[in-house]
Protein backbone atom coordinates (compact mmCIF):
# COMPACT_ATOMS: atom_id res chain seq x y z
CA UNK A 1 0.00 0.00 0.00
CA UNK A 2 1.54 3.30 -1.08
CA UNK A 3 1.51 6.32 1.22
CA UNK A 4 2.01 8.83 -1.58
CA UNK A 5 1.32 8.79 -5.29
CA UNK A 6 3.14 12.03 -6.01
CA UNK A 7 4.55 11.79 -9.52
CA UNK A 8 3.48 8.15 -9.82
CA UNK A 9 1.00 6.36 -12.00
CA UNK A 10 -1.72 4.96 -9.74
CA UNK A 11 -3.21 1.61 -10.71
CA UNK A 12 -6.62 1.12 -9.17
CA UNK A 13 -7.03 -2.32 -7.68
CA UNK A 14 -10.73 -3.10 -7.43
CA UNK A 15 -11.60 -6.48 -5.90
CA UNK A 16 -11.28 -9.02 -8.70
CA UNK A 17 -8.90 -7.26 -11.09
CA UNK A 18 -5.94 -9.39 -12.15
CA UNK A 19 -3.71 -7.36 -14.47
CA UNK A 20 -2.50 -4.77 -11.99
CA UNK A 21 1.06 -6.07 -11.56
CA UNK A 22 1.70 -6.57 -15.29
CA UNK A 23 0.37 -3.07 -15.91
CA UNK A 24 2.68 -1.64 -13.23
CA UNK A 25 5.64 -3.46 -14.80
CA UNK A 26 4.78 -2.11 -18.25
CA UNK A 27 4.58 1.44 -16.88
CA UNK A 28 7.89 1.04 -15.05
CA UNK A 29 9.46 -0.19 -18.29
CA UNK A 30 9.15 3.30 -19.77
CA UNK A 31 10.88 4.86 -16.76
CA UNK A 32 7.80 5.96 -14.85
CA UNK A 33 6.98 4.98 -11.29
CA UNK A 34 3.78 3.06 -10.66
CA UNK A 35 2.05 1.77 -7.56
CA UNK A 36 -1.17 -0.01 -6.70
CA UNK A 37 -4.06 1.89 -5.13
CA UNK A 38 -6.61 -0.28 -3.37
CA UNK A 39 -10.12 0.89 -4.15
CA UNK A 40 -10.96 1.66 -0.52
CA UNK A 41 -7.91 3.76 0.28
CA UNK A 42 -8.14 7.53 0.77
CA UNK A 43 -8.96 8.94 -2.70
CA UNK A 44 -7.16 12.14 -1.72
CA UNK A 45 -3.91 10.24 -2.29
CA UNK A 46 -4.61 10.26 -6.03
CA UNK A 47 -4.55 14.04 -6.37
CA UNK A 48 -0.79 14.26 -6.83
CA UNK A 49 -0.54 11.23 -9.11
CA UNK A 50 0.83 11.61 -12.61
CA UNK A 51 -1.92 9.48 -14.13
CA UNK A 52 -4.41 6.78 -13.18
CA UNK A 53 -4.91 3.38 -14.83
CA UNK A 54 -7.85 1.01 -14.36
CA UNK A 55 -6.39 -2.39 -15.23
CA UNK A 56 -8.03 -5.49 -16.68
CA UNK A 57 -9.63 -8.35 -14.82
CA UNK A 58 -13.03 -8.95 -13.28
CA UNK A 59 -13.90 -6.17 -10.86
CA UNK A 60 -16.46 -7.50 -8.39
CA UNK A 61 -16.37 -10.78 -10.31
CA UNK A 62 -18.29 -9.08 -13.17
CA UNK A 63 -21.41 -9.49 -11.04
CA UNK A 64 -24.59 -8.04 -12.58
CA UNK A 65 -22.64 -6.65 -15.57
CA UNK A 66 -18.94 -6.10 -16.24
CA UNK A 67 -17.75 -2.83 -14.70
CA UNK A 68 -21.08 -1.62 -13.33
CA UNK A 69 -20.46 -2.22 -9.62
CA UNK A 70 -17.01 -0.62 -9.65
CA UNK A 71 -18.50 2.34 -11.53
CA UNK A 72 -20.60 3.12 -8.44
CA UNK A 73 -17.63 3.07 -6.03
CA UNK A 74 -16.62 6.15 -4.05
CA UNK A 75 -13.18 6.21 -5.66
CA UNK A 76 -14.89 6.99 -8.98
CA UNK A 77 -16.03 10.33 -7.50
CA UNK A 78 -12.37 11.26 -7.11
CA UNK A 79 -11.52 9.98 -10.59
CA UNK A 80 -14.39 11.99 -12.03
CA UNK A 81 -12.92 15.16 -10.51
CA UNK A 82 -9.40 14.30 -11.67
CA UNK A 83 -10.49 13.42 -15.21
CA UNK A 84 -12.58 16.58 -15.45
CA UNK A 85 -9.48 18.55 -14.48
CA UNK A 86 -7.51 16.98 -17.34
CA UNK A 87 -5.68 14.24 -15.43
CA UNK A 88 -4.69 11.30 -17.72
CA UNK A 89 -6.89 8.24 -17.12
CA UNK A 90 -6.65 4.92 -18.94
CA UNK A 91 -9.04 1.96 -18.71
CA UNK A 92 -7.86 -1.36 -20.11
CA UNK A 93 -10.43 -4.12 -20.78
CA UNK A 94 -12.37 -4.33 -17.51
CA UNK A 95 -11.10 -0.83 -16.80
CA UNK A 96 -12.66 0.27 -20.09
CA UNK A 97 -15.93 -1.34 -19.02
CA UNK A 98 -15.79 0.64 -15.77
CA UNK A 99 -15.19 3.90 -17.67
CA UNK A 100 -18.11 3.24 -20.03
CA UNK A 101 -20.44 2.30 -17.17
CA UNK A 102 -19.30 5.47 -15.35
CA UNK A 103 -20.16 7.69 -18.31
CA UNK A 104 -16.57 9.02 -18.51
CA UNK A 105 -16.48 7.56 -22.03
CA UNK A 106 -17.57 8.98 -24.39
CA UNK A 107 -18.08 11.72 -21.78
CA UNK A 108 -19.82 14.14 -24.12
CA UNK A 109 -22.44 14.37 -21.39
CA UNK A 110 -20.21 13.72 -18.40
CA UNK A 111 -21.25 10.70 -16.29
CA UNK A 112 -24.23 9.95 -18.54
CA UNK A 113 -24.07 6.36 -19.79
CA UNK A 114 -24.25 6.71 -23.58
CA UNK A 115 -22.54 3.45 -24.55
CA UNK A 116 -22.33 -0.18 -23.58
CA UNK A 117 -19.66 -2.84 -23.87
CA UNK A 118 -22.01 -5.65 -24.78
CA UNK A 119 -21.37 -9.40 -25.16
CA UNK A 120 -19.24 -10.32 -28.16
CA UNK A 121 -20.87 -11.26 -31.44
CA UNK A 122 -18.69 -13.77 -33.27
CA UNK A 123 -19.15 -16.15 -36.15
CA UNK A 124 -19.98 -19.68 -34.97
CA UNK A 125 -19.03 -19.06 -31.36
CA UNK A 126 -20.07 -17.12 -28.32
CA UNK A 127 -18.65 -15.89 -25.04
CA UNK A 128 -15.02 -15.31 -24.22
CA UNK A 129 -12.47 -14.77 -26.98
CA UNK A 130 -8.72 -14.43 -26.57
CA UNK A 131 -6.31 -13.73 -29.44
CA UNK A 132 -3.90 -11.24 -30.95
CA UNK A 133 -5.55 -8.58 -33.09
CA UNK A 134 -4.39 -5.59 -35.09
CA UNK A 135 -5.38 -2.04 -34.20
CA UNK A 136 -5.22 1.03 -36.39
CA UNK A 137 -4.37 4.30 -34.70
CA UNK A 138 -6.94 6.70 -36.07
CA UNK A 139 -4.86 9.75 -35.21
CA UNK A 140 -6.30 12.02 -32.59
CA UNK A 141 -5.31 14.27 -29.75
CA UNK A 142 -5.52 11.39 -27.28
CA UNK A 143 -3.00 11.67 -24.46
CA UNK A 144 -2.30 7.93 -24.53
CA UNK A 145 -1.54 7.47 -28.24
CA UNK A 146 0.75 10.42 -28.90
CA UNK A 147 3.71 8.28 -29.86
CA UNK A 148 1.88 6.32 -32.55
CA UNK A 149 1.79 7.40 -36.15
CA UNK A 150 -1.52 8.11 -37.79
CA UNK A 151 -2.86 4.87 -39.31
CA UNK A 152 -0.07 2.89 -37.68
CA UNK A 153 -0.94 -0.78 -37.24
CA UNK A 154 -0.41 -2.04 -33.68
CA UNK A 155 -0.62 -5.75 -32.82
CA UNK A 156 -1.96 -6.40 -29.30
CA UNK A 157 -3.86 -9.17 -27.54
CA UNK A 158 -7.49 -9.08 -26.51
CA UNK A 159 -9.19 -11.29 -23.93
CA UNK A 160 -12.83 -10.59 -23.18
CA UNK A 161 -16.43 -11.76 -23.45
CA UNK A 162 -18.02 -8.30 -23.39
CA UNK A 163 -16.12 -5.94 -25.66
CA UNK A 164 -18.61 -4.83 -28.28
CA UNK A 165 -18.94 -1.05 -28.24
CA UNK A 166 -22.59 -0.30 -28.98
CA UNK A 167 -25.05 2.55 -28.51
CA UNK A 168 -28.73 3.16 -29.15
CA UNK A 169 -28.07 6.86 -29.68
CA UNK A 170 -28.12 7.25 -33.46
CA UNK A 171 -26.23 10.55 -33.41
CA UNK A 172 -23.54 9.57 -30.96
CA UNK A 173 -21.25 7.77 -33.39
CA UNK A 174 -21.24 10.75 -35.72
CA UNK A 175 -20.46 13.08 -32.83
CA UNK A 176 -17.59 10.90 -31.63
CA UNK A 177 -16.10 10.75 -35.13
CA UNK A 178 -16.46 14.50 -35.51
CA UNK A 179 -14.79 15.05 -32.14
CA UNK A 180 -11.90 12.71 -33.02
CA UNK A 181 -12.81 10.38 -30.15
CA UNK A 182 -12.51 7.10 -32.07
CA UNK A 183 -8.87 6.41 -31.33
CA UNK A 184 -8.36 2.73 -32.14
CA UNK A 185 -10.11 0.42 -34.61
CA UNK A 186 -9.68 -3.29 -35.29
CA UNK A 187 -8.11 -3.83 -38.71
CA UNK A 188 -6.25 -6.34 -40.85
CA UNK A 189 -2.48 -6.63 -40.60
CA UNK A 190 -2.34 -4.18 -43.53
CA UNK A 191 -4.49 -1.61 -41.78
CA UNK A 192 -7.73 -2.24 -43.68
CA UNK A 193 -11.01 -2.04 -41.80
CA UNK A 194 -13.01 -5.25 -42.21
CA UNK A 195 -16.13 -5.71 -40.09
CA UNK A 196 -16.06 -9.52 -40.32
CA UNK A 197 -14.81 -11.83 -37.57
CA UNK A 198 -11.96 -12.31 -36.66
CA UNK A 199 -10.65 -8.92 -37.87
CA UNK A 200 -13.41 -7.38 -35.82
CA UNK A 201 -13.24 -9.88 -32.96
CA UNK A 202 -16.39 -8.89 -31.07
CA UNK A 203 -18.78 -7.20 -33.51
CA UNK A 204 -17.99 -3.74 -32.19
CA UNK A 205 -19.69 -0.93 -34.14
CA UNK A 206 -17.34 0.58 -36.73
CA UNK A 207 -14.64 -1.85 -35.51
CA UNK A 208 -14.06 0.38 -32.48
CA UNK A 209 -11.42 -0.88 -30.05
CA UNK A 210 -10.73 2.32 -28.12
CA UNK A 211 -12.54 5.60 -27.45
CA UNK A 212 -11.25 8.71 -25.71
CA UNK A 213 -13.14 11.64 -24.27
CA UNK A 214 -13.31 14.90 -26.22
CA UNK A 215 -10.44 16.39 -24.27
CA UNK A 216 -8.23 13.37 -25.01
CA UNK A 217 -7.08 12.65 -21.46
CA UNK A 218 -9.34 9.63 -20.81
CA UNK A 219 -9.04 6.49 -22.95
CA UNK A 220 -11.06 3.27 -22.73
CA UNK A 221 -9.55 0.41 -24.73
CA UNK A 222 -10.45 -3.28 -24.78
CA UNK A 223 -7.04 -4.66 -25.91
CA UNK A 224 -4.23 -5.20 -23.41
CA UNK A 225 -1.13 -3.08 -24.16
CA UNK A 226 0.60 -4.36 -21.00
CA UNK A 227 0.60 -7.82 -22.57
CA UNK A 228 2.45 -6.44 -25.59
CA UNK A 229 5.07 -4.31 -23.87
CA UNK A 230 8.06 -6.62 -24.37
CA UNK A 231 9.19 -8.32 -27.54
CA UNK A 232 9.14 -11.67 -25.72
CA UNK A 233 5.35 -11.34 -25.42
CA UNK A 234 4.85 -11.07 -29.19
CA UNK A 235 4.08 -14.30 -31.10
CA UNK A 236 6.43 -15.11 -33.97
CA UNK A 237 3.57 -15.48 -36.42
CA UNK A 238 2.37 -11.88 -36.04
CA UNK A 239 2.47 -10.20 -39.44
CA UNK A 240 4.63 -7.19 -40.17
CA UNK A 241 7.66 -5.74 -38.50
CA UNK A 242 6.82 -6.97 -35.00
CA UNK A 243 6.68 -10.60 -36.09
CA UNK A 244 9.98 -10.20 -37.94
CA UNK A 245 11.62 -8.62 -34.90
CA UNK A 246 10.35 -11.36 -32.66
CA UNK A 247 11.53 -14.07 -35.05
CA UNK A 248 14.98 -12.51 -35.32
CA UNK A 249 15.25 -12.21 -31.55
CA UNK A 250 14.53 -15.88 -30.92
CA UNK A 251 17.22 -17.34 -28.68
CA UNK A 252 18.69 -13.93 -27.84
CA UNK A 253 17.51 -13.23 -24.31
CA UNK A 254 18.65 -9.62 -24.21
CA UNK A 255 16.77 -8.74 -27.41
CA UNK A 256 13.67 -10.46 -26.09
CA UNK A 257 13.58 -7.76 -23.42
CA UNK A 258 13.26 -5.06 -26.09
CA UNK A 259 10.15 -2.92 -26.41
CA UNK A 260 6.94 -4.51 -27.68
CA UNK A 261 4.23 -2.80 -29.71
CA UNK A 262 2.02 -1.88 -26.74
CA UNK A 263 4.60 -0.09 -24.66
CA UNK A 264 4.14 3.25 -26.40
CA UNK A 265 0.65 3.64 -24.90
CA UNK A 266 2.43 4.09 -21.57
CA UNK A 267 5.43 5.95 -23.00
CA UNK A 268 3.00 8.48 -24.49
CA UNK A 269 2.62 9.85 -20.96
CA UNK A 270 6.20 11.10 -21.20
CA UNK A 271 5.42 13.20 -24.30
CA UNK A 272 4.69 16.73 -23.23
CA UNK A 273 3.58 18.45 -26.41
CA UNK A 274 1.52 17.47 -29.42
CA UNK A 275 3.12 14.87 -31.66
CA UNK A 276 3.33 15.17 -35.41
CA UNK A 277 1.25 12.59 -37.23
CA UNK A 278 3.66 12.38 -40.16
CA UNK A 279 4.79 8.92 -41.08
CA UNK A 280 8.30 7.70 -41.66
CA UNK A 281 7.19 4.24 -42.70
CA UNK A 282 7.11 2.52 -46.02
CA UNK A 283 4.69 -0.07 -47.28
CA UNK A 284 0.93 -0.09 -47.23
CA UNK A 285 0.56 -0.49 -43.51
CA UNK A 286 2.33 2.03 -41.36
CA UNK A 287 4.35 0.34 -38.69
CA UNK A 288 6.10 2.05 -35.83
CA UNK A 289 8.18 -0.53 -34.06
CA UNK A 290 10.98 1.78 -33.20
CA UNK B 1 -53.31 -26.03 -29.19
CA UNK B 2 -51.07 -23.06 -28.47
CA UNK B 3 -49.96 -22.14 -24.96
CA UNK B 4 -47.67 -19.70 -23.26
CA UNK B 5 -45.48 -21.17 -20.56
CA UNK B 6 -42.75 -19.86 -18.27
CA UNK B 7 -39.79 -21.34 -16.46
CA UNK B 8 -38.44 -19.52 -13.39
CA UNK B 9 -35.22 -20.77 -11.82
CA UNK B 10 -33.29 -19.56 -8.80
CA UNK B 11 -30.45 -20.78 -6.65
CA UNK B 12 -31.25 -22.82 -3.55
CA UNK B 13 -28.30 -21.22 -1.77
CA UNK B 14 -27.46 -17.56 -1.22
CA UNK B 15 -27.25 -15.67 -4.50
CA UNK B 16 -24.11 -13.52 -4.31
CA UNK B 17 -25.03 -11.60 -7.46
CA UNK B 18 -28.36 -10.58 -5.95
CA UNK B 19 -26.58 -9.68 -2.70
CA UNK B 20 -24.13 -7.50 -4.64
CA UNK B 21 -27.06 -5.79 -6.37
CA UNK B 22 -28.64 -5.22 -2.96
CA UNK B 23 -25.43 -3.74 -1.53
CA UNK B 24 -24.91 -1.54 -4.59
CA UNK B 25 -28.47 -0.20 -4.56
CA UNK B 26 -28.69 0.42 -0.84
CA UNK B 27 -25.12 1.47 0.01
CA UNK B 28 -23.66 2.98 -3.16
CA UNK B 29 -26.87 4.41 -4.59
CA UNK B 30 -29.57 6.12 -2.63
CA UNK B 31 -32.26 3.43 -2.41
CA UNK B 32 -31.87 2.37 1.21
CA UNK B 33 -35.26 3.78 2.13
CA UNK B 34 -37.05 2.22 -0.86
CA UNK B 35 -35.76 -1.32 -1.20
CA UNK B 36 -36.78 -4.16 1.12
CA UNK B 37 -35.36 -7.12 -0.74
CA UNK B 38 -34.18 -8.48 -4.06
CA UNK B 39 -34.30 -11.89 -5.75
CA UNK B 40 -32.81 -12.92 -9.09
CA UNK B 41 -34.30 -15.61 -11.31
CA UNK B 42 -33.29 -17.06 -14.64
CA UNK B 43 -36.32 -16.82 -16.89
CA UNK B 44 -37.53 -18.57 -20.04
CA UNK B 45 -40.86 -17.73 -21.68
CA UNK B 46 -42.11 -20.29 -24.21
CA UNK B 47 -44.57 -20.07 -27.10
CA UNK B 48 -45.54 -23.73 -27.16
CA UNK B 49 -47.91 -25.91 -29.13
CA UNK B 50 -49.12 -29.31 -27.98
CA UNK B 51 -52.03 -31.64 -27.33
CA UNK B 52 -52.95 -30.05 -23.98
CA UNK B 53 -51.48 -27.68 -21.40
CA UNK B 54 -50.76 -30.61 -19.10
CA UNK B 55 -48.88 -32.47 -21.83
CA UNK B 56 -46.86 -29.37 -22.73
CA UNK B 57 -45.77 -28.84 -19.11
CA UNK B 58 -45.00 -32.53 -18.70
CA UNK B 59 -42.89 -32.55 -21.86
CA UNK B 60 -41.04 -29.32 -21.00
CA UNK B 61 -40.52 -30.50 -17.41
CA UNK B 62 -38.82 -33.68 -18.59
CA UNK B 63 -36.31 -31.61 -20.58
CA UNK B 64 -35.64 -28.81 -18.10
CA UNK B 65 -35.07 -31.29 -15.26
CA UNK B 66 -32.43 -33.19 -17.20
CA UNK B 67 -30.75 -30.48 -19.28
CA UNK B 68 -28.27 -28.54 -17.13
CA UNK B 69 -28.48 -25.50 -19.36
CA UNK B 70 -31.91 -24.97 -17.76
CA UNK B 71 -31.60 -26.39 -14.26
CA UNK B 72 -29.21 -28.29 -12.05
CA UNK B 73 -31.22 -30.21 -9.47
CA UNK B 74 -28.40 -29.92 -6.94
CA UNK B 75 -28.43 -26.15 -6.81
CA UNK B 76 -31.64 -24.81 -8.32
CA UNK B 77 -35.31 -24.49 -7.49
CA UNK B 78 -37.63 -24.04 -10.44
CA UNK B 79 -41.23 -23.45 -11.39
CA UNK B 80 -42.66 -24.32 -14.77
CA UNK B 81 -46.16 -23.03 -15.40
CA UNK B 82 -48.72 -22.21 -18.06
CA UNK B 83 -49.68 -18.56 -18.28
CA UNK B 84 -52.41 -16.61 -20.02
CA UNK B 85 -56.06 -17.56 -20.46
CA UNK B 86 -55.72 -21.34 -20.31
CA UNK B 87 -58.52 -22.78 -18.11
CA UNK B 88 -57.11 -24.13 -14.87
CA UNK B 89 -53.70 -22.62 -15.61
CA UNK B 90 -52.94 -22.10 -11.91
CA UNK B 91 -52.81 -25.82 -11.25
CA UNK B 92 -50.79 -26.76 -14.35
CA UNK B 93 -47.30 -26.46 -12.95
CA UNK B 94 -44.15 -28.42 -12.29
CA UNK B 95 -41.23 -27.83 -9.96
CA UNK B 96 -40.79 -26.80 -6.35
CA UNK B 97 -40.07 -23.06 -6.42
CA UNK B 98 -42.67 -21.25 -4.25
CA UNK B 99 -42.78 -18.18 -6.50
CA UNK B 100 -45.88 -16.70 -4.85
CA UNK B 101 -44.22 -16.80 -1.42
CA UNK B 102 -40.71 -15.84 -2.49
CA UNK B 103 -40.38 -12.41 -0.89
CA UNK B 104 -37.22 -12.29 1.22
CA UNK B 105 -36.65 -9.13 3.20
CA UNK B 106 -32.95 -8.42 3.61
CA UNK B 107 -33.21 -5.40 5.81
CA UNK B 108 -35.63 -3.18 7.61
CA UNK B 109 -36.31 -0.06 5.64
CA UNK B 110 -36.11 3.05 7.75
CA UNK B 111 -38.24 6.17 7.43
CA UNK B 112 -41.13 4.40 5.68
CA UNK B 113 -43.63 7.03 4.62
CA UNK B 114 -47.05 6.72 6.21
CA UNK B 115 -49.46 4.79 3.99
CA UNK B 116 -46.74 3.12 1.95
CA UNK B 117 -46.60 -0.64 1.62
CA UNK B 118 -44.51 -3.32 -0.03
CA UNK B 119 -44.81 -4.21 -3.69
CA UNK B 120 -42.84 -6.89 -5.52
CA UNK B 121 -42.01 -5.77 -9.06
CA UNK B 122 -40.74 -8.48 -11.41
CA UNK B 123 -38.57 -6.93 -14.12
CA UNK B 124 -37.44 -9.14 -16.98
CA UNK B 125 -34.05 -7.97 -18.28
CA UNK B 126 -32.86 -9.32 -21.60
CA UNK B 127 -30.72 -8.31 -24.54
CA UNK B 128 -32.17 -6.50 -27.54
CA UNK B 129 -30.67 -9.25 -29.67
CA UNK B 130 -32.51 -12.55 -29.34
CA UNK B 131 -29.65 -14.94 -30.21
CA UNK B 132 -29.71 -16.80 -26.91
CA UNK B 133 -33.41 -17.56 -27.29
CA UNK B 134 -32.89 -18.91 -30.81
CA UNK B 135 -30.19 -21.22 -29.48
CA UNK B 136 -32.53 -22.58 -26.81
CA UNK B 137 -35.36 -23.11 -29.31
CA UNK B 138 -33.17 -25.32 -31.46
CA UNK B 139 -31.89 -27.10 -28.35
CA UNK B 140 -35.46 -27.91 -27.29
CA UNK B 141 -36.50 -29.02 -30.78
CA UNK B 142 -34.37 -32.14 -30.60
CA UNK B 143 -35.44 -33.06 -27.07
CA UNK B 144 -39.19 -32.50 -26.86
CA UNK B 145 -41.65 -35.28 -27.67
CA UNK B 146 -44.90 -33.98 -29.13
CA UNK B 147 -44.52 -30.36 -28.05
CA UNK B 148 -43.35 -27.69 -30.45
CA UNK B 149 -41.73 -24.48 -29.22
CA UNK B 150 -41.85 -21.73 -31.81
CA UNK B 151 -40.56 -18.76 -29.84
CA UNK B 152 -38.83 -17.94 -26.62
CA UNK B 153 -37.84 -15.07 -24.35
CA UNK B 154 -34.68 -15.58 -22.33
CA UNK B 155 -33.37 -13.33 -19.61
CA UNK B 156 -33.17 -12.65 -15.92
CA UNK B 157 -36.05 -11.54 -13.75
CA UNK B 158 -35.18 -9.25 -10.87
CA UNK B 159 -37.85 -9.24 -8.18
CA UNK B 160 -37.49 -5.90 -6.41
CA UNK B 161 -39.47 -5.62 -3.20
CA UNK B 162 -40.00 -1.90 -2.88
CA UNK B 163 -41.69 0.42 -0.47
CA UNK B 164 -44.19 2.54 -2.44
CA UNK B 165 -47.50 4.37 -2.27
CA UNK B 166 -49.09 2.35 -5.07
CA UNK B 167 -48.51 0.28 -8.21
CA UNK B 168 -47.29 3.14 -10.36
CA UNK B 169 -44.95 4.45 -7.72
CA UNK B 170 -43.57 0.94 -7.20
CA UNK B 171 -42.88 0.42 -10.91
CA UNK B 172 -41.26 3.85 -11.21
CA UNK B 173 -38.96 3.11 -8.28
CA UNK B 174 -38.09 -0.35 -9.60
CA UNK B 175 -37.20 1.09 -13.00
CA UNK B 176 -35.03 3.76 -11.39
CA UNK B 177 -33.17 1.03 -9.52
CA UNK B 178 -32.78 -1.04 -12.67
CA UNK B 179 -31.84 1.23 -15.56
CA UNK B 180 -28.30 2.61 -15.69
CA UNK B 181 -28.80 6.02 -17.23
CA UNK B 182 -25.82 7.59 -15.51
CA UNK B 183 -23.11 6.69 -13.03
CA UNK B 184 -25.44 7.57 -10.18
CA UNK B 185 -28.53 5.77 -11.51
CA UNK B 186 -29.53 2.12 -11.78
CA UNK B 187 -27.47 -1.06 -11.92
CA UNK B 188 -29.43 -3.93 -13.40
CA UNK B 189 -29.39 -3.11 -17.10
CA UNK B 190 -27.58 -0.98 -19.65
CA UNK B 191 -30.26 0.30 -22.06
CA UNK B 192 -27.80 0.39 -24.96
CA UNK B 193 -27.96 -3.38 -25.32
CA UNK B 194 -30.58 -4.54 -22.83
CA UNK B 195 -34.25 -3.94 -22.30
CA UNK B 196 -36.61 -4.42 -19.37
CA UNK B 197 -40.21 -5.48 -19.18
CA UNK B 198 -42.52 -5.67 -16.17
CA UNK B 199 -43.71 -9.28 -16.04
CA UNK B 200 -45.47 -9.17 -12.71
CA UNK B 201 -46.37 -7.06 -9.72
CA UNK B 202 -47.68 -8.42 -6.46
CA UNK B 203 -48.24 -7.41 -2.86
CA UNK B 204 -46.44 -9.70 -0.40
CA UNK B 205 -48.28 -10.58 2.76
CA UNK B 206 -46.86 -8.63 5.72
Amino acid sequence: MATSFKGKVAIIQFPGVNCENETADAIRSVGLDADLFRWNEDPGLLEESLAVVLPGGFSYQDRIRAGVVAAKDTVMDALSDLASAGHPLLGICNGAQVLVESGFIPGIHWERVDLALAPNIMEDREGYYCNWVYLRNEGSSCRWTRLFLEEEVIPVPIAHAEGRFVTRDEDLLEQMIKNGQIVLRYCTDRGDIDSAFPVNPNGSMENIAGICNREGNVLAMMPHPERASWLRQVPEDICGIWGKKRFQAAGDFSRMEDEGPGRRFFASLLEKGPVSASSGCSGQAKEGGR
Amino acid sequence: MRFKAELWVRLKVADLVAQTAWMTLTEKLDFSSDLHGIVRYSYWGFDAEGESAEKVIEDLDRVVRLDSSFTNQNKHLYLLRVTGDTPGADSITAGDLPLDRDYPVHDTVENVEAGNKRFACDLLVREHRNDRAEGFVSRLESRLKGTKVSGMKVGEVWRLIVNASGDEDAVRKAENMAVTRSRREGVLLNPHYQTSELVGISVPEE
